[in-house]
């Protein structure tokens, strides 16, 4: 079965909810009406009871004849039968009444040769027991007529207030749900290259204004995530072309005329080092995809961070000595995570941090074991970054000092961005802060992954 | 000594058995798994290297028949695909060592030396030496041409790991990893800083040089002549 659209579902509600309240309305007006014909009936039958009483209370006389018919004439729509106390009909007002009515006491309705009548028994002496039944006939079927157009009325009524409702109902339906088939038709509009696209937010209902938000937040994430993929593939090449444009020139360069058994080493060695830098971010390149996938599965092996950072400052020292920057740790904590993938990430914070410090500067490294996780930071001395490019530095392929070039530098600049996707790994995040000449790394870490 | 390569890849199989005779290692090459396979159950070989994907029979096939036919034959992967699982997998099935791709020859031929090593228990050496270069391994002292020479703990251990395997091409990567312990992929030139601050120590001051830099590849400690 087909599904119904919203609009065609909330008006058929409408339809069902005016029918149903319009049919209860006329049902309860049809028989309040009704009730009313039968007390108006009864109040005139009533009346005409006591004249007829009176007309008749000789009934052997023959001026009563003549007060019958007088009494009568007044009111056409009046008939009576006198029936004798043994049964006998004694009188017809008229010969077109029907044979047997109703003996019953008091008020009662008769249908009889398409002719409706509301029909009053009563005793004609009310002190004598076997005192002639006196029955009065009133046409009432004009009243039925009434009462039945009236009724017609009703189901018209309602016919037309639910069909009326139904079309309102899903103009209304349609006309509050435009602001969903806008949406639609953005999202449908929505690929790779129209990811800029957003709903008006300040239009929308506030039903709906959240959603709105939440779908320009989406799209601003998904535009965001591919600008940098695609930024991401553009700088790959880009990294490449110069490595391999390298490669090329010196090799056909070397191979147009003969050289000495030197110059052909030479050329080699010189070519071994492009091929190096670019397996390195080759394997960079594909550390980093694991990561983005979710394939970078930290082990859990219990550590000391003191220890850890220590080797790690040991393994930094030479560096640090030549460079002339003071290396020094403070504080501890225990965690659970995975060592080589740890020692990766502080070596790369470790290493840009040195190449970042003036001589006679200083590196440090401070662990700070809390509660509920622990920090580590790793600051170094020296200019400091502008905060503009804070946000930018774990970004793949950015390097915060324009002079170095890509391909001429042997840092690819994805250094930042793997040991982000490590940190990551392990539950973690990582910000960089720079203030009063300070730059500071500070990775947080939950204590078990 | 013999090594066999099973490796499908006729370019990379050609240049690991050229590097590898002119190593000084007697090397087969194969190109399929069925052959390579029979020929590792043969037990003639001291070490296997083997690619994982290959036609026939895949590496680790060839592992598990090779240990399950009670052969401890030192087992060196190649392998295109860096997942955990895969190494995991190789590790758990009894392989010695792996190398992903793009590796470096020198790293390849580093580690096949250290495999071949293992088993062959190294004397209890007192002191070693090249040249007038004369380490104490009792004393933990240096000397070159009857000068003491004053190292740091690491600076020690730098050297003694370049005593020990004289002639050798030691890549960065390999230093790091036995002389500090550091087992990742690092761009840092933390090793060259260190090969020069060793070379300050041991070779500024005399005419010979004994520590050589190989470009691209390594750092080899030996006799040259000038």
């Amino acid at each position: 079965m087909r599904r119904l659209s919203l609009s065609n579902r909330l008006a058929l509600l409408f339809a069902a909810c005016t029918a149903v309240v319009s049919l209860f309305a006329g049902v309860l007006f049809s028989r309040a009406s009704e009730a009313h014909f039968i007390e108006l009936d009864q109040q005139l039958l009533d009346g005409k009871l006591i004249g007829l009483r009176r007309a008749l209370q000789d009934i052997q006389s023959s001026e009563s004849e003549v007060r019958l018919q007088d009494e009568l004439s007044r009111q056409a729509d009046l008939s009576l039968r006198i029936t004798g106390s043994d049964g006998q009909r004694w009188y017809d007002s008229s010969i077109r009444l029907p044979k047997d009515l109703p003996q019953t006491p008091g008020l009662s309705t008769l249908s009889s040769d398409g002719t409706d009548y509301r029909v009053l028994n009563a005793p004609l002496y009310l002190d004598k027991p076997d005192s002639p039944q006196l029955t009065l006939l009133l046409d009432i079927t004009h009243h039925q007529h009434f009462l039945q157009r009236m009724q017609h009325l009703i189901w018209l009524t309602v016919g037309l207030s639910a069909l009326a409702t139904a079309l309102l109902g899903a103009w209304a339906a349609r006309s509050g749900l435009r602001p969903l088939r806008r949406m639609s038709a953005v999202a449908s509009g929505v690929s790779a290259h129209s990811l800029n696209a957003r709903l008006p937010e300040e239009n929308m209902p506030p039903e709906l204004a959240e959603m709105a938000h939440s779908f320009n937040a989406m799209l601003g994430r998904l535009d965001d995530s591919f600008q940098r993929l695609s930024a991401f593939s553009a700088d790959i090449a880009h990294e490449l072309r110069t490595p391999l444009s390298n490669l090329l020139t010196h090799t056909q360069v070397t191979l147009t005329r003969p050289r000495p058994i030197e110059d052909y080493r030479e050329a080699l060695h010189s070519n071994l080092e492009e091929l190096q830098w670019m397996a390195q971010l080759v394997n960079d390149m594909l550390y980093l995809a694991k990561a983005d996938h979710g394939l970078l599965m930290p082990k859990r092996e219990p550590l000391e961070l003191a220890e850890e950072v220590d080797l790690l400052l040991e393994f930094f020292a030479p560096l640090a000595e030549d460079a002339q920057v003071k290396l020094s740790r403070d504080g501890t904590a225990q965690m659970e995570g995975d060592r080589s993938m740890l020692r990766r990430a502080l070596s790369n914070l470790l290493d840009n941090a040195l190449r970042f410090t003036p001589a006679n500067g200083e590196v440090r490294v401070r662990i700070i074991d809390q509660a509920k996780g622990l920090s580590l930071a790793v600051e170094n001395s020296g200019d400091g970054i502008a905060e503009a490019l804070l946000p930018r530095l774990f970004d793949r392929f950015y390097r915060a000092d324009p002079a170095r070039q890509e391909g001429s530098s042997e840092h690819a600049g994805l250094g930042l961005a793997i040991t982000q996707s490590i940190i990551r790994a392990h539950g973690g995040q990582i910000r960089c802060e720079s203030e009063n000449e300070w730059t500071r790394f500070v990775i947080e870490l939950p204590k078990k992954n | 000594m013999k090594l066999l390569i099973v490796e499908d890849q006729a370019k990379t199989g050609h240049y690991l058995r050229q590097g590898l005779t002119e190593a000084g290692f007697n090397t087969e090459l194969v190109a399929d798994g069925s052959t390579g396979q029979q020929l590792a159950l043969t037990g003639d070989y001291a070490l296997l290297i083997l690619d994982v994907m290959l036609p026939g029979r895949d590496g680790w096939q060839i592992l598990q028949a090779v240990r399950g036919a009670g052969l401890d034959t030192p087992v060196l992967f190649l392998t295109a695909r860096d997942a955990v699982e895969d190494r995991v997998h190789g590790l758990e099935l009894g392989a010695d060592d792996y190398l992903v791709k793009p590796f470096a020859f020198s790293e390849l031929l580093a580690r096949v030396r250290s495999l071949l090593r293992r088993g062959s228990a190294a004397p209890q050496e007192t002191a070693l030496q090249l040249a007038d270069l004369r380490l104490d391994l009792i004393r933990r002292r240096v000397e070159r041409s009857g000068q003491r020479i004053d190292l740091t703990a690491k600076e020690f251990a730098l050297l003694e790991m370049l005593l020990r395997r004289q002639g050798e091409v030691l890549p960065k990567s390999l230093i790091a990893s036995q002389v500090w312990d550091m087992n990742f992929d690092s761009d840092t030139n933390v090793i060259e800083v260190a090969i020069r601050r060793l070379r300050l120590k041991i070779d500024d001051d005399f005419p010979h040089k004994l520590i050589h830099t190989v470009r691209g590849m390594g750092y080899v400690l030996e006799e040259r002549d000038a």
